[in-house]
Parts: structure tokens; sequence; C-alpha cells
């Protein structure tokens, strides 16, 4: 704005002297510090507007010596004067003329014959004013104009009632694919993606004359898919009806969203449908939550367990040990509580072990987070297996026999207290290889167990019995019943060998003891079926010859013969009794 | 004619079982061998136009009845001879050897009696050297 206290640069285009004078006598008295410039020509005019200067206002009379048109006069000049306002003074009979030339960017015109000095004064300021405001309104709209064009959000408008495009700027460009040309012979339909057309249509027709905003999903040039969210304003758009349009593409933002959603859906479904109880407690074991699980493992329901503090439900005589472990979390950020009993909905005891972690320092947990799982079943396994396990050291304390078991794979065998007390091996004395056990084999036996060994193996039995004789440490053998029982894999290979060793060394000596007396008893039948029929076949016959011809010759003969029998006989019998007396008596 | 031989070792039971033979009328003169032996050399001299009935006892120091009925099969004259196993005992293993023999007609256990000798006669292959008294 130019106060009237400024100097005021004005180029005064006037070839009549005697009105410039009268001009120059006007602006005088309305304005104190005024500097006026003259040129009598237009060409003279143009040479002062292409140099650099300072005016402010032009005054231009449109009757020059140098040029005829007075249109063209004025074009040349407006287009010459820049930003600088012109102010045409014209005659009477140019008054026609003087009106049109404001559509041509003339800020005003006078009529000489009209003129006086406050007409001009305030003709000139007003122009100036008008100017600047012109110039500062064109740069509201080239700056609204810039805002649009590199605006970071893509951005358009469309016809308000057609839905054409009518201008989009670079970034909506950049997020589409198609080219501002493209754009321009497209409606807004036309990225509409299938589905949702109208339920957008319908968004439209409900805010026609609204503004709105609403997400959407738009597609590409490509073919693929945005979601946008977008802020849709009416506009007057170059004096026709529109709506201008700024787009968020938020497809990544969705993406993440639904990620976001699907991870915490997984994490409530692993804490909710877990077999594991999930709770949140503090240090007093106040329950701040309770996973539904707890239905599953106790037969209370999540909001029931809630109710009561944790330790309520632990066996009174697991219930301090597990506080005291609570308490470790004070210095430990996880610990682990074994075994203990908590009580069903039933009343039955139900075993449970339970990781603790400290998230007090978490402010979405601020508590103890106990992860607790069932093992009452392990347990009881574990009770069976425990005692079977005493039961199998009971058998094998009881048992006479060496108990040995052979880990095939890794050459390692060990024996039951069997090796000390029957064989005498002392634990010094033995080494676990098979190495040790073969070489105590006895030799004439070791060939027909080695053969044995590869017979079973190669037919895959796994109940094995064979006799060897084995040597104790006191160099003495003793005759084993081995009993064996063969663990494979699941390749059928042999990979251990229980096996028991039974010292049937009595066993052996009391059947050689048998089969001695048997022998000796054979004996024995054989002599009387022989030798003792021998001489009583004699005398049955000589009695048989006496009696069936008495009237034999020789019947003394006979007698003496039956005699010489009878004695024979009586000492077969006594060397009998005294040989059945000796088996008897002295065994071998 | 049938020739009765009695070979074993027992002088008694030779002297017996001769007696016999004689009262029951089986032969007037049984031919009595102590050694098995003598009885081999007796037979490969013997006659082809008689039959022969051995009494043959099992048990037998230097040559026993086993070994003697291995000589027998040696013999041109065996189709003639008869064999009668005398033995104090008679077990199953020498029953079973016995199949092995063809001669051996029968198993007697000592002592021989008036019985045996009556069956004896009855056998058909000795009928014809006993003829009926009418």
């Amino acid at each position: 704005m130019t106060e009237r206290g400024e100097v005021l640069n004005i180029l005064v285009i006037e070839d009549h002297i005697g009105d410039y004078i009268l001009i120059e006598d006007y602006l005088g008295e309305e304005h104190l510090q005024i500097n006026l410039t003259r040129a009598t020509t237009f060409q003279e005019a143009k040479g002062k507007l292409v140099n650099t200067h300072n005016y402010k206002v032009i005054l231009l009379d449109l009757s020059l010596p140098d040029v005829e048109n007075n249109e063209t006069l004025v074009k040349n000049m407006v287009s010459l004067s820049k930003n600088i306002p012109i102010i045409v003074l014209t005659g009477f009979s140019n008054k026609e003329f003087g009106v049109r030339t404001l559509s041509l960017g003339i800020s005003d015109y006078l009529l000489k014959d009209e003129l006086s000095a406050p007409q001009l004064a305030k003709s000139i300021y007003y122009s100036i004013e008008r100017k600047n405001i012109d110039f500062k309104l064109n740069e509201s709209e080239r700056k609204y104009k810039a805002l649009f064009d590199f605006s970071p959000y893509p951005m358009w408008v469309l016809d308000k009632h057609t839905l054409d495009f009518l201008k989009v700027n670079d970034a909506a460009i950049k997020l589409y694919g198609y080219s501002t040309n493209e754009f321009l012979c497209m409606n807004v339909r036309d990225l509409w993606v299938a589905g949702i057309r109208e339920e957008i249509q319908r968004t439209w027709k409900e805010n026609y004359h609204e503004k709105f905003n609403t997400s959407v999903k738009h597609l590409k040039k490509d073919g693929s898919i945005i979601h946008v969210e977008i802020l849709s304003n009416p506009i007057d758009f170059d004096g026709r009806e529109a709506r201008v349009t700024q787009i968020k593409d938020i497809t990544g933002q969705m993406e993440a969203e639904q990620a976001l959603k699907a991870s915490e859906k997984r994490f409530k479904a692993l804490v909710q449908d877990a077999s594991d109880l999930i709770m949140i407690m503090d240090f007093s074991g106040a329950l701040s939550y309770v996973s539904p699980s707890s239905s599953q493992l106790m037969g209370i329901s999540d909001s029931d367990m809630i109710k009561h503090n944790f330790f309520h439900y632990i066996h009174k005589n697991d219930v301090e040990s597990v506080k005291e472990y609570l308490l470790k979390l004070k210095d430990n950020k996880r610990i682990q509580i074994p075994s203990y009993r908590i009580k069903s909905s039933d009343n039955k005891w139900r075993y449970i072990e339970t990781i603790v972690t400290n998230l007090n320092d978490d402010p979405s947990i601020n508590g103890l987070v106990a992860n607790s799982r069932d093992i009452t079943e392990f347990i009881k396994q574990e009770k069976k297996l425990i005692h079977s396990l005493k039961r199998y050291d009971i058998v094998a304390k009881a048992t006479s026999d060496t108990i040995t078991d052979y880990d095939v794979v890794n050459d390692k065998m060990y024996y039951n207290e069997g090796i000390e007390s029957v064989f005498g091996y002392s634990k010094n004395d033995i080494e676990n290889t098979g190495v040790w056990w073969n070489e105590r084999l006895h030799p004439e036996d070791r060939e027909r167990v080695r053969s044995f060994s590869e017979d079973v193996r190669n037919a895959k039995s796994r109940n094995v019995q064979i006799e060897y004789r084995f040597r104790c440490a006191d160099g003495s053998y003793k005759y084993v019943l081995d009993r064996s029982y063969l663990i494979t894999d699941e390749k059928t290979n042999t990979i251990r060998i229980i096996g028991a060793m039974q010292d049937i060394t009595e066993i052996q000596n009391y059947i050689q003891t048998i089969e001695d007396h048997n022998s000796r008893l054979k004996d024995i039948a054989w002599t009387q079926s022989h030798v003792v029929r021998a001489p009583l076949a004699r005398i049955m016959g000589l009695v048989d010859l006496i009696q069936s011809y008495p009237d034999v010759d020789e019947q003394s003969q006979l007698l003496e013969h039956i005699n010489t029998s009878a004695k024979e006989l009586d000492d077969i019998i006594r060397n009998i009794t005294r040989k059945t007396e000796d088996v008897t008596l002295n065994p071998r | 004619m049938l020739k009765v031989l009695i070979i074993d070792d027992d002088d008694i039971v030779r002297l017996v079982q001769g007696k016999l033979l004689q009262n029951c009328k089986v032969t007037k003169e049984p031919i009595k061998f102590k050694r098995a032996f003598e009885a081999v050399e007796y037979l490969n001299s013997a006659s082809t136009e008689h039959h022969y009935l051995l009494m043959l006892d099992i048990n037998m120091p230097i040559m026993n009845g086993w070994e003697f009925l291995d000589e027998i099969e040696k013999m041109s004259i065996k189709e003639n001879v008869y064999v009668l196993m005398v033995s104090s005992s008679i077990d199953y293993n020498d029953k079973e050897k016995a199949k092995k023999y063809n001669k051996i007609i029968n198993f007697i256990e000592k002592p021989i009696t008036a019985k045996n000798c009556e069956q004896l006669k009855e056998l058909p292959i000795f009928k014809p050297f006993f003829p009926q008294p009418n």
C-alpha cells in the first residue's frame, strides 16, 4: 500500500505539453512528494518500462503520435506494465473505447475534460490499491495451486455431477499410475473396486452437497488394489460445480493393522485355547487373570477361579513351598515350581508344575504370569515306574542269579551283586566289557556260545537260553544256565541284552551223580540177568531132569552139580549186595 | 537125518541139555562143543546129506554165539543148519540182533525143558525127522 507521504513515481505518457502540465498541477495539489517521468511517445514509454524503474502507476493518453490503433496501444502497454496499474486518459470522443479498455487490463479511465485534482488522486490511489489486492489474490491462488499440485497426498477435482476428473495432482499420478491425460478422460468410478461400488455411490449421493470422508478400495492402473481414505469437499472450480478430493493411501496401515489383529488373535488363542493354565497374580496370590483352560484343567471356570486367592487351591502340604518359590521372583525374572497339588472341582488333587515370570515392570501385565501344566498322568506313570524299578531292584537282589545288562552299542556290561556272590569277582576285578566276560567262558564252550549268539541275532528271537561254564575268580568253573532277553531298536538290531546267569553247578553235579548211579545200577541189573541166571538156570535144568526122569543114572552126580551151582549163585548174590552197597555209600 | 549140536561153555548145561534131548528122543547122540570154533570145524567137514539143529549159547568166551553165526553164513552147508538160541537171559538188544539171521528159528531162555523139546518136534521143518509111533 502506498502511503500519501511516500515518494510516488509516476510515468506520464502524454505528448500534449498542456495536458501534462495540467496533470502535474493536479498531482502537486494532492501529493507532496511526487516524482513524474514524462514520455511523449509509445517508443519512449517502452524504453523507460523495459529498463529498471520504480513506477507505481502509469497515466496513459491514448492519442500518441507513434501509435495509430488505440487497442494495440492498450494491449502493448498492459503487457509492458506488468503489474503497474494503468490509468487511461481520454477525450469524450473516445469514451466508449475508454470503457472497453477496462476489460483489456486497464485499471481506470478518466475523461480529460472532467479531470480534477481529487479525482485523479483518488483514481491513482485506488488503482494502486486494487493492483496490490489483485497481486495478493493471484499470489494466494498460486499458492493454493501449488498446495494442490505439490501436495504429498494424492488429490483431484471432480465434476460435482458427473464425477469426471477435472484435475489431478502429481501424487495421484504417482500413486495410481495413470498419466494426467489418462485421468482427464476418466471418471472416478473407474477406480472403484467392483464389490464396493454401490456403497460408495450411496455415500456420494447422501453427501451430494456436503463434505464427506470414507474409506474405500481403489484399483490402480496395474490392477492392484489399494485401501484409501478419502476426504471430499464441494468447491467452485473456475465457476464449475466440483468436488476436491484428498486421498490417503492406508494400504500399508491396513496390512499392518490386519497383521496386528492376526497376531493378537493368535496370542489370544494360544492363551485361551492352550491346555496350559495361564494366570496373572501378585505376590500375595491374588489373581487378576485366569485363562479359560482352568475349566479343562481344574473343572473350575476362569470367572469362578479368579474370585479366590490362588493359594486357596493349593494342597496345604505344598502351599508353603510354592510361596517360597514365588519369593525367589524378587531376584529372578523366571522360576519353575516343580510338581505340587491343586484341588479340582471334584475335590481330587491334580499335580501341576508352573513356570512363573515376573512381569511387574511391564505396564500391560503388571503381575506374575504363571503358566501351569497338568502333570498328574506323568506323576502317576513316574510313581509306577519307580515302583517297578524298586521291585526290579528287590528281585535282582533276591535272586541267586547273576543279572547281566549288556549295552551292545557301547560294549558295556553291568552286573548285579551275583557276580561277586556267585563267581567271587569283587568290583575291582570286573572290567565292564564284553571281552572280559568272553574270556571267562570255558575254552571248550566259547565257540559254541559265539555261534549261538550269532544264530540268535540272525533268528531275531528275543528270549534265548544257553548253558555254558563260566570261570570264577578262584579259577574253578561253574555251570551256568543263561537266560537272556534281547532288546532291539526299530530296525531290529540288538542294542541291549538283559541276562540272568543261573548257577546250575549243583544241578549238573547232581545229574552227574544220578547218571553214575544209573550206570552202576545198570551193571547190577545186567549182572542179575546174565550172571545170576546162569547158575540158576543150571539148577532149574538139573531139578527138571531129576523130576522128569527119576530113573536117570548118575543121580548123585546131578545133585552134586546142583550143590555147586547153588554155591556159585550164593557167591554171585553176595557180590551184588556188596556192589549195591558201594553205589549208595560211595557216590562218585 | 537130523544131527543135534550143543554149543555151550558151561559143562553142566551141556550135560543137562544132552540128557534132556536124549530122554525126549530128539536125538540119540547129541554132539557137544565147549568152544564155538570146535563146532565151526565140525560143520566145515560135515556132510550135506544131514540136517543140523544147533542149540547155541550167546555168551561164550573166545567166540560168542553171534560170531559163530557169522561163520556159518560163510559155509556151504548153511542151508542145512537151523539154530535155536539158548541163553540164560535174553534182552531186547539180542532180539533185535537176531532179526539179521534167518537161520535162527527161536529163542529159548535157559533151562531147556521137556516141553521145549516137544514143541521143537512139532515144528514143520523138523516134523519129517520125528515119525509118529503109529
